[in-house]
């Protein structure tokens, strides 16, 4: 029983580098994209589903999003050394909390990673559970990965790293605190999990309202680029139309469910419109959405009765 | 010598009469002999199709994770139980529909990864199974309910909303959500203190259906229930009961069919 656990990835007989294979997509000017898959976790992609980015500045490296492990953040960090050789890594951001885009921190120096102070509360509130269940996904994937809070928080409407400006917009509705970050000289918005771009979007913290109202915000900002934080770099706000697109059909499907009485299950089955269908994962996450979602609408939605005690 | 033979010959033939065969479990349950000789300890079993039940490949969430029973294609049932195998409370709550339709929508904990049996007894003794296996993080029945989170869960204990709507002219559909900490005593310093009696009654005081809950039924239960009604506007009057004795009573209301 010692020499084989019998999970594809740690057996001695089967064993297998698990390496990522990270490659750098240069969407603007000295600007990167490390695209991920459009997928769930799992131990075949090693949760290697998020998009993250890094830029040339006059006289260093800006990275935004860290990735899913420590593992990812080794890779993400030789790949920034051998796309922008010989320069210092000056500021790291993240964006929101979720795993997938900040687990990734402990391989960057701690000093050096900002956030507004609501992400790094809720990275401290939340962290440990979400490495657990990551571990849990993707197993061997994760070794060594511990989270690591951001240590500057920022509430600046403006940075200058290494001589650059950067634009800074502290926005909600994917989860409390969503961090939207522009480089005022290409003009490329890093907009996190406020948008996504073919993949379905995610929903275990999300505010609808407040979303949709990003989404607004998003939109009037001038931009020549966007990266969402999952699919592909965006010129013509495509992923913005989508995103709303697909939370307001989410949020009249669940509400006219919840508001006929079906069980969570029952509206698991409904049908997916056919212009979602090229969402990655969009069954998965439907599924998911309607248990994120479901609990509050009925607090909302049915009527309170008198009980008598 | 030949006379204790022969006696231990037929004790063990009386033995093989009363033993059950144990249908082999599809779902290859390291503790279904157990779970069924502990729940369904009577009866022939059969695993059976007509047994609908619906839950999730994976928990989202291993504290509220959803299932629905459909076993409306069964006639003359009797109960219907929910087991979760590998939970360190295993039962889950046991449905006795006697003017509501064979069917039960609940969220339920759990602790690990499992299978989950659902066992439809019908009148003539039998128990038709069917079940799901669910993949889950562990802990949902060991880590404190959110209401400890608060400090005012008191207050709240047994605040309840509900909808209640027509399904067919023949039937309601009512789902019922109540606040309840349903704690199963298995959080460090937090006995247990679970909603543990349902009673629906019609405006007659007929028994429409009556839930026995366990502790793995989620926080703030939230049941589905198809009774039975006219197509007249009628009253559903639900009974509930907790294990400190505290019963909450509240009337519901099924519209008149449209078609009146």
């Amino acid at each position: 029983m010692v020499a084989g656990c019998g999970c594809a990835a740690c057996g001695i007989g089967n064993a297998r580098l698990l390496d990522f294979d990270l490659s750098a997509v240069e969407i603007a000017s000295r600007t990167w994209a490390v695209l991920g898959r459009t997928d769930y976790f799992d131990m075949e992609n090693g949760g290697n589903i998020v998009n993250v980015a890094f830029i040339e500045v006059p006289d260093g490296v800006v990275v935004i999003d860290t990735g899913p492990s420590k593992r990812y953040g080794d890779a993400l960090r030789s790949l920034i050394e051998r796309t922008v050789p010989g320069k210092p890594i000056l500021r790291v951001y993240n964006t929101h909390h979720h795993p997938d885009h900040f687990l990734g921190n402990q391989s960057f120096d701690a000093e050096l990673i900002a956030a507004p102070q609501a992400v790094i509360d809720n990275i401290t509130l939340e962290g440990d559970g979400f490495a657990d269940n990551m571990y849990r996904l993707l197993g061997d994937w994760m070794r060594g990965t511990l989270p690591q809070a951001p240590t500057i928080a920022l509430d600046a409407a403006k940075e200058s790293v290494g001589g650059r400006d950067f634009s800074l917009f502290y926005l909600a509705g994917h989860t409390s605190s969503d961090f939207v970050i522009r480089d005022d000289s290409t003009g490329v918005l890093f907009a996190g999990d406020l948008a996504f771009l073919y993949r379905a979007p995610t929903t275990p913290h999300a505010d609808m309202p407040q979303w949709r109202q990003s989404l607004d915000t998003l939109a009037s900002i001038d931009k020549a680029l966007l990266l969402p934080g999952h699919g592909p770099s965006d010129a013509k706000d495509e992923s913005l139309t989508q995103t709303g697109d697909y939370l307001d059909w989410l949020h009249g499907t669940l509400s006219d469910a919840v508001g006929s009485g079906l069980t969570m299950n029952e509206a698991m089955l409904l049908p997916i419109p056919a212009r979602f269908e090229g969402l990655g994962v969009v069954r998965t996450e439907y599924e998911r959405s309607v248990v994120h979602l479901y609990p509050a609408l009925e607090d909302s939605l049915f009527p309170v009765i008198e009980v008598t005690q | 010598m030949l006379r204790i033979l022969v006696l231990i010959v037929a004790v063990m033939g009386i033995a093989n009469v009363q033993a059950r065969t144990l249908p082999a479990d599809p779902l290859e349950s390291v503790m279904w002999q157990y779970m069924a000789e502990r729940f369904m300890p009577e009866g022939e079993i059969v695993f059976d199709d007509k047994v609908i039940v619906m839950a999730p490949l994976s928990a989202e969430n291993q504290f509220h994770v959803p299932i629905t029973v459909d076993a409306t294609a069964l006639d003359d049932v009797q109960e219907i139980i929910a087991i979760a195998d590998l939970n360190p409370i295993p039962l889950v709550l046991s449905v006795r529909p006697k003017e509501a339709l064979s069917y039960v929508g609940f969220r339920l904990k759990l602790q690990q990864t499992s299978p989950i049996h659902v066992g439809v007894r019908t009148g003539d003794g039998v128990w038709h199974v069917s079940g799901a296996i669910v993949d889950a993080a562990g802990g949902g029945c060991t880590a404190p309910a959110a209401a400890h989170g608060e400090s005012n869960w008191m207050q709240t204990l047994g605040e309840t909303r509900a909808y209640a709507g027509r399904e067919t002219l023949s039937n309601a559909r009512m789902t019922l959500r109540m606040r309840h900490p349903m704690d199963t005593g298995l959080a460090a310093g937090i006995p247990a203190f679970y909603m543990n009696e349902l009673v629906v009654k019609d405006d007659a005081g007929q028994v429409v259906a009556e839930i026995d809950m366990y502790e793995p039924v989620s926080e703030n239960p939230t049941l589905t229930l198809k009774p039975k009604v006219g197509s007249e506007e009628t009253v559903l009057h639900v009974s509930t009961r907790d294990t400190e004795g505290n019963t909450f009573d509240f009337p519901l209301t099924v519209p008149a069919s449209a078609r009146l």
